[in-house]
């Protein structure tokens, strides 16, 4: 069995509104009504380790504490900066938050628009408000390479089981090439190889639903 | 609505068009059809052809707009120019405002609004062919167009009108029965629930046969409702 | 997706793939996106089409109807277009009455369908001075990815060769009649993107260039309209190469529109 028909199989489309039939207690994308579960989104339910969940194979970014996403700068304030990160709203660096010592007022010399970080989301509150740090792990400015975005439900396609999709473009495409949980994929390489792997992470995200997309991808990265 | 007319509409229990009285027009709807927009659905209802889009949830404008513990549903109904016989005059007239903020109103109902607070979700609606109860065909697009922008919802809500055309309670009205019948009520309910979320009339009905028309109503949305499931199965390319 | 945010990584990466004479999407600088004409699906209209332009959708529709004519030319017919940016197609679409944009828009695609004299304007007098036939050309933009300009003007002209005149209806003749067509006005949109000069943008593409030229033939190859726009400038040297590249790549969008006459 190939890896695309096995993901698909055991999985159940579920609609807005559908009651699912579980014992287990609510997780993400379900409501509760008169002490029955329904599901709120179209995707796929999981009813696994006493939790039910329904991964929406749909809509934007929804911005989780510890999520490696890339960010673009759209807006510099004295002393942060507000970045787009693909989610309803706009997310917010401080500088203190940054790795450098920025004097006030002077933000967009280190990040000006249009410049993109590789950041880690640190804080959502509950007004759905969230802010995100450039101090954790390899989290830095990108100097180099172009940005693609796909859908953010697409991710896990995009990488595969155990990174098996993104190595393969890596390794056939020789770029660098790392992404975010928004959706938000950094490349980088040479102009000709950077082409190729942005067709290739562009065709996953636009037949992530169909099969055989490894073996599509493989002729692809043949050219 | 004409009220009375010499107009046979109805003969022998069949209609102009050949329908029986609880037929409904042929629908087809598809998901997905625009790659811009966060979600999106065409359909076709008889000649009715409308497209729905949807943005969001995303940042109000303007601010003012904004409400501080929810989200609002900016529906937005508008008809081309070309779509009516009579070249209609492009913009939001009375009549498109009225339906926009009446739909609106019903989305908010269904569309888990608190779970977006200060945030707009936009839901234009462009009829592109009008050939009566296109209100119905626009909410109907614009709730599977909101699925497919992976909203989450209570419900998908579908809509159809019932109406009476020579004394006789009849689903789904076409365009001569609409300009020539006796009465219109264009309804859309929570399916799981049976709750109404929006409700117009206009004409005459007896108590009756406002319980008929109720009733009629009410199984065309559960027809459509099958329809729009079924889009968004083949759209994404599993089974519910 | 849409996302209005543009990095400049994205910009280098294309401007310098611009240079080579590449693009993102792995066409040449001076090749459109593959163009999709339908026609004749709006049955309330006097004639439809809609064009597909790579992922840009574009639906135009036609209405005649019958009025007074202009003091100044009393034996022509009128024509009118509008745009419609519906808010469907694209974020940052705004609800609302039409803004610069859309006006800008319509009125490019306006002078080249109405310089090239495409409709025989004269034909459309019913009653010298006192009746002619106004022509309603309306375009609905229903997703906006790029290079609008060529898909309106060609989603115009497939409507327009499409449009039958509705005589009966207005009580005029007792024959519906098709609208006499007399040429084909093509316009070609080209980018400057950093230094280069590219055909057919897609909206990233256009969402970091800075100037725009459109440039509309007819079949013989010549001129009709032009319109710079954006704040960005091209040389004297680029704008007359863009001329000549006009001429020479509007072909596939001819042969596009030829395809929906058989």
């Amino acid at each position: 069995m190939s890896e695309e028909s096995s993901v698909t199989s055991n999985r159940k489309l579920v609609l807005p509104g559908d009651l699912m039939e579980t014992k287990s207690k609510p997780g993400k994308g379900i409501f509760r009504s008169e002490g029955r579960i329904h599901s709120s989104v179209v995707g796929y339910s999981n009813d696994k380790s006493g939790y039910i969940n329904v991964n929406a194979i749909a809509g934007r970014y929804s911005p989780k504490v510890g999520d490696k996403i890339i960010a673009i700068c759209v807006e510099t304030g004295p002393s942060i900066w507000r970045m787009d990160i693909g989610a309803s709203f706009n997310s917010t660096l401080h500088h203190s938050e940054s790795s450098w010592k920025v004097p006030f007022g002077d933000t967009a010399r280190f990040l000006a628009i249009g410049d993109a970080i590789w950041a880690e989301i640190f804080m959502v509150d509950a007004a759905g408000t969230h802010q995100i740090s450039l101090k954790k792990d390899d989290c830095r400015k990108l100097y180099s390479g172009t940005i693609v975005k796909v859908n953010p439900t697409n991710v896990t396609r995009v990488i595969g089981m155990q990174g098996s999709m993104i190595s393969l473009i890596r390794d056939n495409t020789k770029t660098r090439i790392q992404i975010g949980q928004n959706g938000y994929v950094w490349i980088d390489g040479e102009g000709k190889d950077i082409a190729l792997a942005q067709e290739a992470i562009e065709t996953i995200d636009r037949e992530a639903t169909s099969e055989g997309l490894t073996k599509k991808i493989e002729k692809l990265l043949e050219k | 609505m004409a009220g009375q007319t010499d107009m046979e509409l109805i003969k022998n229990g069949i209609r102009m068009d050949g329908r029986k009285p609880d037929e409904l027009r042929e629908v087809k709807i598809v998901a997905g059809v625009l790659d811009n927009a966060d979600g999106s659905c065409y359909l076709e209802w008889g000649n009715n052809k409308v497209y729905a889009g949807v943005f969001g949830p995303m940042e109000c404008h303007p601010r003012h707009k904004q409400k501080a513990d929810r989200a609002i549903v900016q529906a937005r109904y508008t008809m081309a120019p070309f779509s009516v016989n009579d070249r209609k005059r492009p913009g939001l007239d009375r009549r498109s405002t009225e339906i926009s903020y009446i739909v609106s109103q019903a989305f908010e109902k269904v569309v888990m609004v608190e779970d977006f607070p200060k945030a707009s979700i936009r839901v234009d609606m462009q009829v592109v062919e009008a050939h009566a109860g296109t209100r119905c065909a626009a909410l109907t697009a614009a709730s599977v167009a909101l699925a497919d922008a992976g909203i989450p919802m209570r419900d998908m809500i579908p809509s159809c009108a019932a109406g009476k055309v020579n004394d006789v309670v009849v689903l789904d009205l076409n365009k001569e029965e609409d300009n020539y019948g006796q009465a219109d009520l264009p309804l859309a309910i929570i399916p799981s629930t049976g709750e109404v979320v929006l409700l117009q009339l206009d004409g005459h009905l007896t108590p009756d046969e406002f319980e008929q028309a109720m009733d009629l109503a009410t199984s065309g949305c559960m027809e459509l409702y099958k329809k729009m499931r079924h889009a968004l199965e083949n759209s994404y390319g599993g089974k519910a | 997706m849409s996302n209005d945010s543009v990095s400049n990584l994205m910009k280098g990466h294309m401007e310098s793939l611009a240079k080579e004479g590449k693009r993102a999407d792995g066409r040449g600088i001076n090749e459109y996106r593959k163009v999709k004409i339908e026609i004749g699906m709006i049955s309330t209209a006097e004639g439809s089409a809609m064009v597909h332009l790579g992922k840009t959708k574009v639906l135009c529709g036609i209405k005649m109807l019958i009025g007074t004519p202009y003091g100044d030319s009393p034996g022509s017919g009128t024509m009118t277009t509008s745009t419609e940016l519906a808010p469907l197609a694209d974020q940052s679409f705004d609800p609302g009455p039409p803004r610069e944009q859309s006006i800008e828009l319509s009125r490019v695609v306006d002078r080249g369908i109405r310089e090239s004299r495409m409709i025989d304007f004269d034909g459309l007098c019913i009653e010298h001075g006192v009746k002619v036939w106004m022509v309603y050309i309306d375009l609905h933009i229903l997703d906006n990815n790029g290079n609008l300009f060529d898909c309106c003007t060609l989603a115009a002209a497939a409507a327009l060769s499409n449009a039958t005149i509705p005589n009966i209806q207005h009580g005029i003749a007792d024959k519906d009649v098709k609208l006499p067509i007399n040429c084909w006005p093509i316009s070609c949109t080209f980018g400057k993107l950093g230094d280069s000069v590219i055909l057919d943008a897609t909206s990233d593409e256009e969402s970091v260039m800075s100037a725009r030229f459109t440039v509309a033939h007819d079949e013989n190859g010549n001129l009709r309209a032009a319109q710079k726009g954006m704040n960005g400038s091209f040389t004297d040297a680029e704008i007359r190469e863009a001329v000549k590249t006009a001429r020479a790549s509007d072909n596939v969008l001819r042969e596009a529109l030829k395809g929906i006459q058989e």
